[in-house]
């Protein structure tokens, strides 16, 4: 089911309707679970198709509970080392041996998002928490919530359980208009920002990834720079779009998901970078691998002035494994590689400036306008040019490596990073002048009946009309992660 | 609930007040075109249209049902070469409509006479003589042709305008029919603002996008007509229609028979059909891989229909001229006069033009012609 298809408004419109005719908890939770199995169905055709991701979503529920009967380190990581290894065979990572897949096609959609919810489950049941496990509605209503079941946010099993403690929540007029107003927002960055960006993305690059190209030296670097940023702002305003429309459909379903972005090409370097972008699943990776790493070499390494190089190693490894996470091809581990030396070529310079400078020093240089504005410039540059990964397949990054070299590649970074540090400031400026005169609408109240709903009702004709433009509604990006 | 149906009930208000106000805007901005004489979808960038398959697919409620009719359709080089003013010209007793768009093959073809007829009484439809112009370049493979990254694969250029303002819908056995025939004139009415809000947008950003991609502007009739084609763009030409073709020479069956079946089909419901061969330059018809697979299709074709009732073939090849030629298959604009008289030739200059005319079934009309 596509996000931007009339089926998909229809089939969330159904659901809130019926979910809003009666504020029994039993009645909801019942309609969520058809919502959730017809959500489902609409990716398959048959049922064989579906039967691997329940096999894997019964291993997960009866993983909760021997973990929490046997609470020993070996059954734990056994537990995970199955689940993980039950979740690579339905991926069908190329890198395992062939012949160890399953000779049928099945749904894949969504498997990586019920993987992180499992192994929360699971981690926390073995570490004492009881409450995270849940009875098989609930299990099955919280792992396959058609909200988060294609791309997150990736809400944690006591955050959902907070959630089912609202669920006879009345919706009022203040949530209905946020509500709908934060959709339409969504559907905004999604069917016209992304729509725009991608449309500009699929011209720039088309001649960078052709086999004969007209470009070379410093024009062919800053046109593969050029379609870099491009993806960047239609992968940001399509996933931050998507994660708009959901969050706003939630509030009319008695769910508060949680936030996943928060104005991310402000960073100042990839650890803030990743504590704005897709914050969700940074905080899981920051919780389930990097504290675990970080406690378990500190308990190995005795001289704590190695302390600061274990969170290198720490960053390089948590960095890598997210970055490794998002395909199943060898291009996505060169990702997950540049993510983690990026991480760690970041933290490396923080603990050099930090010895150099003193930590009072160097937060005094980091807070000063040039230096923020660089390192922000820099961020965007990078990141801009990392996710290089989910645009190319091997033979077109080889392709990109030769044309580019080490001077064109360092020629598209900074010019990136100088042209993003201009920029971003610029842009915050204009939007703060925005925002002055352009009527309120996340504060309910701040614009009058009429007003407010004619700005919806605008962005919602604009929408429809830039939506014309082209030939087909943009897909949802993550939903290939 | 109620707060949910309330909101919703807002919206839905502003935006019909909001989209009257702007059907109202848009009019006075761009009030409708007095149409004239005759569809050419060569002139579809000076339109509110902006492109040839929008152009015809919603602009073909012009077609005035009344008249003896020519129908030209194919791709652009039916476009460029049969200019709806020059055969116009040499048929007044007829209505001369060029409905030909850019990258066509024959399922596009087919679906654009299918779009005509649609609109057409059973008495139009015995006055409609329907002109085609082929070459190897229309007998692409849909799988081929209709496969890039913006599309839904196998959409053709005109299944995208069917689906783009909701007229069709897509189902699993292809395009459905929304909104009734009858109710064209009315629907493009409605559609107005985006129609306007479309120009706008490209007229606004086309400097900026052609500097952004790449593009080439596009060229002036005196330009065309001086151009000579250079061995890199002729090397570059072939390239690309190789690619086109996805073979080393042999073309599939499939188009020819969507060829085959359309011809039919036209001719069982009274309409006449002039096959065009369109001439392609020398260099290219010799070095193309495709070129003889597709005359031995064509032979086999043109023996097959050549006795059919309605239906007669005109070969063009003798005008195949290097220099005839401002690229590798689109005539300089000082030929397209010659392309015209020599259609307008074969269909027959007087009188109720699809009832009249003697056209000799199953021959050549091109020797005859000056």
């Amino acid at each position: 089911m596509d996000f931007t298809s009339s089926l998909y408004l229809g089939f969330v419109a159904a659901t809130v309707l019926a979910f809003n005719t009666w504020r029994l908890p039993l009645f909801r939770q019942c309609v969520l679970l058809a919502a959730n199995l017809l959500f489902l169905a609409s990716f398959v055709q048959s049922a064989q198709q579906l039967a691997p991701l329940l096999g894997f979503l019964i291993l997960g529920y009866a993983a909760t509970w021997w973990v929490a009967r046997w609470r020993k380190p070996w059954v734990l990581g056994c537990t995970i080392a199955l689940i993980v290894a039950v979740f690579a065979v339905l991926k069908r990572y190329t890198f395992l041996p062939a012949g160890i897949e399953l000779p049928f096609l099945y749904l894949q959609v969504g498997l990586s998002y019920i993987l992180f919810r499992i192994l929360q489950m699971v981690i926390d049941s073995a570490g004492g928490e009881d409450e995270v496990r849940f009875g098989p509605l609930k299990f099955f209503n919280f792992t396959c919530n058609f909200l988060c079941f294609v791309s997150g946010p990736i809400q944690r099993s006591n955050e959902y359980l907070a959630n089912l403690g609202q669920l006879d929540r009345k919706v009022d007029e203040a949530i209905a208009f946020s509500a709908m107003h934060r959709v339409i927002k969504g559907f905004i960055k999604l069917a016209v920002v992304s729509a725009v960006f991608n449309y500009l993305f699929a011209n720039i690059s088309a001649p960078v990834l052709a086999e004969a190209t007209p470009m070379a030296g410093w024009r062919y670097a800053a046109q593969y720079a050029a379609s870099a940023v491009s993806y960047t702002f239609y992968l940001y305003y399509n996933f931050s779009g998507y994660m708009d429309i959901v969050i706003g459909i939630g509030w009319l379903l008695g769910q508060n998901l949680p936030e996943n972005f928060d104005r991310p090409f402000s960073a100042r370097n990839i650890f803030e970078f990743w504590s704005r972008w897709h914050m969700t699943l940074s905080e899981w990776f920051k919780t389930y691998v990097f504290n675990p790493l970080m406690r378990f070499l500190a308990e190995h390494v005795a001289a704590p002035v190695w302390l600061p190089y274990l969170a290198v190693i720490a960053f390089f490894v948590t960095f890598f494994v997210m970055g490794v996470w998002h395909g199943s091809t060898g291009v996505f581990v060169i990702y997950g590689l540049v993510m983690g030396a990026g991480a760690s070529l970041n933290k490396l310079w923080q603990v050099f400036m930090t010895q150099r400078l003193g930590k009072k020093q160097y937060k005094a240089v980091g807070d000063s306008f040039a230096y923020a504005t660089l390192a922000r410039g820099l961020m965007f540059a990078f990141f801009a040019l990392a996710v290089t990964g989910l645009w190319v397949n091997m033979d077109q990054l080889w392709l990109l490596a030769r044309r580019l070299g080490v001077g064109g590649l360092a020629f598209a970074l900074f010019g990136t990073a100088l042209c993003a540090a201009v920029v971003g400031p610029a842009v915050d400026h204009a939007g703060r002048m925005l925002a002055g005169w352009a009527p309120r609408l996340d504060r309910p109240g701040a614009a009058g009946l009429i007003t407010r709903n004619v700005v919806l009702a605008s962005e919602v004709f604009l929408i429809f009309a830039v939506g014309s433009f082209f030939h087909k509604a943009p897909e949802f990006v993550y939903k290939a992660f | 609930m109620r707060a949910i149906l309330r909101q919703a009930l807002f919206v839905l208000i502003a935006l019909s007040g909001i989209y009257a106000v702007l059907l109202a805007v848009s009019y006075l901005l761009v009030p409708p075109a007095n149409r004239g004489r005759g569809l050419d979808s060569g002139l579809a960038a000076s339109t509110i249209f902006m492109t040839d398959p929008k152009y015809v697919f919603l602009n073909r409620a012009a077609l005035r049902p009344d008249a003896p009719r020519i129908v030209i359709i194919g791709a652009s080089n039916t476009a460029v070469g049969f200019k709806q003013r020059e055969v116009q010209a040499l048929l007044p007793n007829a209505e001369v409509d060029n409905l030909s768009v850019g990258g066509s093959n024959m399922t596009q073809i087919a679906q654009i006479v299918d779009l005509v007829q649609d609109l057409q009484s059973s008495e139009a439809r015995r006055r409609t003589t329907f002109v085609i112009g082929i070459w190897y370049g229309t007998f692409a493979q849909d799988r081929f042709r209709w496969d890039t990254p913006d599309r839904h694969a196998g959409d053709t250029d005109i299944d995208i305008e069917r689906y783009r303002y909701g007229f069709y819908r897509r189902t699993e056995n292809g395009p459905k029919q929304v909104l009734p025939s009858e109710d064209l004139p009315l629907g493009v009415a409605l559609i107005h603002p985006y129609l306007v809000f479309d120009e706008l947008s490209r007229r606004a950003s086309k400097e900026l996008r052609d500097r952004l991609f790449g593009r080439a502007a596009s060229r002036t009739d005196a330009e065309r007509d001086a151009s000579v084609v250079s061995a890199a763009d002729r090397e570059a030409d072939l390239r690309y229609w190789h690619d086109q073709m996805h073979s080393d020479g042999p073309i599939a069956e499939e188009q020819f028979s969507v060829l085959g079946k359309l011809i039919d089909r036209i001719l069982a419901q009274g309409s006449r059909v002039v096959l065009v061969d369109l001439p392609i330059p020398r260099w290219h018809a010799e070095r193309s891989p495709h070129y003889p697979d597709y005359l031995r299709h064509k032979e086999m074709l043109f023996s097959r229909l050549g006795g059919r009732d309605g239906f007669s073939y005109l070969e063009m090849m003798d005008l195949n001229g290097d220099l005839e030629f401002s690229d590798e298959v689109h005539p300089k604009p000082r030929v397209t006069p010659q392309w015209a008289a020599r259609v307008a030739g074969i269909i027959g200059a007087t009188g109720d033009v699809a009832r009249e005319s003697r056209v000799p079934k199953g021959g050549t009309l091109a020797a005859e012609q000056p």
